[in-house]
């Protein structure tokens, strides 16, 4: 089951990147993300479990490039969804093979998949809202201050749950 | 690098970015991780309190025999959606993979709520050894493994594989002196017994059972009383051999563990015989197992000889420092040792000292040419002049008057001890052999 949602959720990041980068016209990059694809299953079979890791840095950094040269910021947002996801089940089932074999693991299965699959929407929904709802009339300076208030807030509320 | 580290890392650059270009799409990017990262920590484990028992199906074992673990595994704390408990093995013991299912593993992934417990077991197995469980580790993370938390989790145990012991029926020793306490070694003195000692004069009191006749006849005006050796018991000090160029060879091989059975075969069965025995381990350091009687004194010897290991030091490279005022004065010694030539002069000198020694020394050259090619000529040769080299040491060492035991360690203990220290049958004491 985990597998299955970890090759849906690299197969959805690479190309979700594909299609954005090519509705852009950028024709070259698409295979790259296929390559990425690609490396990214055998590591995880072979139980490279960093790559993920790398992998995700990198989709995240193809996603900043193509929103710096104006490429479709959903196709993008749907490639970080699917990296994140991808990252996540990768180490997900590097956890769930310390499991002796006749753990549950079915039930931690479930459950995961369905915790992960709230966070991706809500992550999804809350940065599509972002993305569709503008406040035209926000100077500059302003959406500065509060993203360095937001920046403040959340690093707070981080140490704090951490304390 | 932590997952958190890194999203955290991955979070702010893109926010950074959105301000350093002007662009709100780089925030928008940075919103799943964000969202991640709080749910993350929102679902982490409030207080993990875990606490553990353990229960062996044995504390002794024999050596390579199977012992399980079982571990019951309680959460005092907050609900721990994923804990990954893995107990921490001494090393040298192994689990013993069954390969019939149910595989018995000591590292499981499990969900546990608030007072849940879990409990598994496993099978080990090991070599000879003292082995002390301590702990077991918990990885205890939120179901996004956003927050990792690794704690010990106390359980303690104790598990003592001890060398094998040969039973062995009887072994002859004859100390110059003995203890006051009647036993089975003869004492050099005229009293109660079995064995005839000497004919004396009859003394008011003795038995009538005891008059020797036939001396008796030879004089008309007084009567003489067989008298018989008192058998009582003795202080024995075992002195087990565990330096590394005794007793270490090519390959990895080794006669420590034999050298070790034979130990705990002798002191079982001096100590069935109701001796005082202590035990001294002269490796790289002195472990002394202080005398005793009985059967507490046989768990105290087979507890150091489990935990007995072979080792080198500069100071006990040689038998010179054998402390001898640990033993009683004209004593036995026991000397376990596969035997080098230098051990001879410290030997005739613990003899001319007082001591009955009794050197048990399993067979170096025949151990050795057991696992090499018996095809080459060269190590034949060698073979040959090492063992007449081994020959002429023992030979010295029985003309100073110490009994020495050759064991070729492909013969069982108890038949070598048997042929060579047992009590011969009385029939044959009677004509004298």
């Amino acid at each position: 089951m985990t597998i299955i949602a970890l090759i849906l959720s690299i197969l959805l990041g690479t190309a979700s990147l594909a299609t954005g980068y090519l509705q852009a016209g950028a024709i070259d990059y698409p295979r790259w993300f296929l390559l990425l694809a690609g490396l990214w299953l055998i590591a995880h079979f072979r139980k490279w479990y960093w790559f993920s890791s790398a992998a995700l840095l990198m989709m995240i950094l193809a996603a900043a490039y193509g929103v710096w040269h104006g490429f479709s910021t959903v196709w993008m947002l749907l490639g970080v969804v699917g990296g994140l996801l991808g990252w996540d089940l990768s180490d997900f089932a590097r956890r769930l093979s310390y499991a002796a074999p006749l753990d549950d693991t079915r039930s931690m299965e479930r459950l995961h998949l369905g915790r992960v699959a709230i966070v991706a929407a809500l992550g999804l929904g809350l940065a599509l809202l972002s993305v569709f709802i503008r406040f035209q009339r926000l100077a500059f300076e302003v959406a500065v201050g509060l993203v360095l208030l937001a920046a403040l807030g959340l690093t707070r509320l981080v140490i704090g749950l951490r304390k | 690098m932590s997952r958190s580290l890194l999203l955290s890392l991955l979070t702010y650059g893109l926010l950074f970015a959105g301000i350093a270009t002007v662009h709100g799409e780089f925030l928008a990017l940075a919103l799943p991780l964000v969202t991640y990262l709080l749910l993350g920590y929102l679902q982490a484990p409030e207080k993990i309190r875990l606490e553990a028992a353990r229960q062996l199906s044995a504390e002794r074992a024999s050596p390579n025999s199977n012992v399980d673990v079982t571990l019951t595994v309680t959460n005092r704390g907050s609900n721990l959606e994923e804990v990954l408990l893995e107990d921490i093995l001494p090393s040298g013991l192994t689990i013993r993979s069954d390969p019939a299912p149910p595989l018995r593993t000591s590292r499981h992934l499990v969900r546990l709520a608030k007072g849940e417990s879990y409990t598994f077991a496993y099978t080990v197995s090991g070599p000879r050894g003292g082995y002390v469980f301590e702990a077991l580790e918990a990885q205890v993370n939120d179901h996004l493994a956003v927050r990792r938390s690794r704690v010990r989790v106390e359980a303690q145990g104790r598990l003592f594989i001890l060398p094998p012991v040969t039973r062995l029926r009887h072994i002859a020793i004859r100390p110059r002196r003995t203890r006051v306490y009647a036993g089975m070694i003869p004492a050099r003195a005229g009293g109660t017994g079995t064995e005839f000692f000497g004919v004396r004069e009859y003394q008011p009191g003795d038995s009538p059972h005891s008059i020797n006749w036939r001396a008796s006849a030879h004089y008309t005006d007084t009567l003489y009383a067989n008298e018989y050796q008192q058998e009582r018991v003795a202080d024995v000090g075992i002195v087990l051999d565990g330096r590394l160029r005794t007793n270490e060879f090519a390959r990895g091989h080794s006669l420590f563990e034999y050298s070790v059975q034979a130990a705990a075969s002798i002191a079982d069965a001096l100590l069935s015989q109701g001796n005082r025995v202590g035990l001294l381990l002269y490796a790289s350091y002195l472990g002394w197992t202080l005398p005793g009687y009985g059967k507490i004194q046989r768990e105290r010897i087979l507890h150091a000889l489990a935990n007995a290991q072979t080792g080198d030091s500069e100071v006990f490279s040689d038998l010179e420092h054998i402390p001898t005022r640990l033993f009683p004065p004209e004593s036995q010694i026991v000397f376990v040792s596969p035997l080098t030539d230098d051990d001879l002069k410290p030997l005739i000198q613990l003899r001319a000292q007082g001591y009955d020694v009794l050197v048990v020394s399993p067979n170096p050259v025949k151990f050795e040419l057991s696992y090499l090619p018996s095809s080459n000529p060269g190590i034949d040769l060698a073979g040959r002049v090492i063992h007449m080299e081994r020959l002429l040491l023992l030979q010295r060492l029985q003309r100073a008057n110490i009994h020495v035991l050759d064991w070729d360690v492909r013969e069982p203990f108890d038949v070598l001890v048997k042929r060579k220290l047992g009590r011969s049958p009385v029939w044959l004491r009677a004509i004298g052999r």
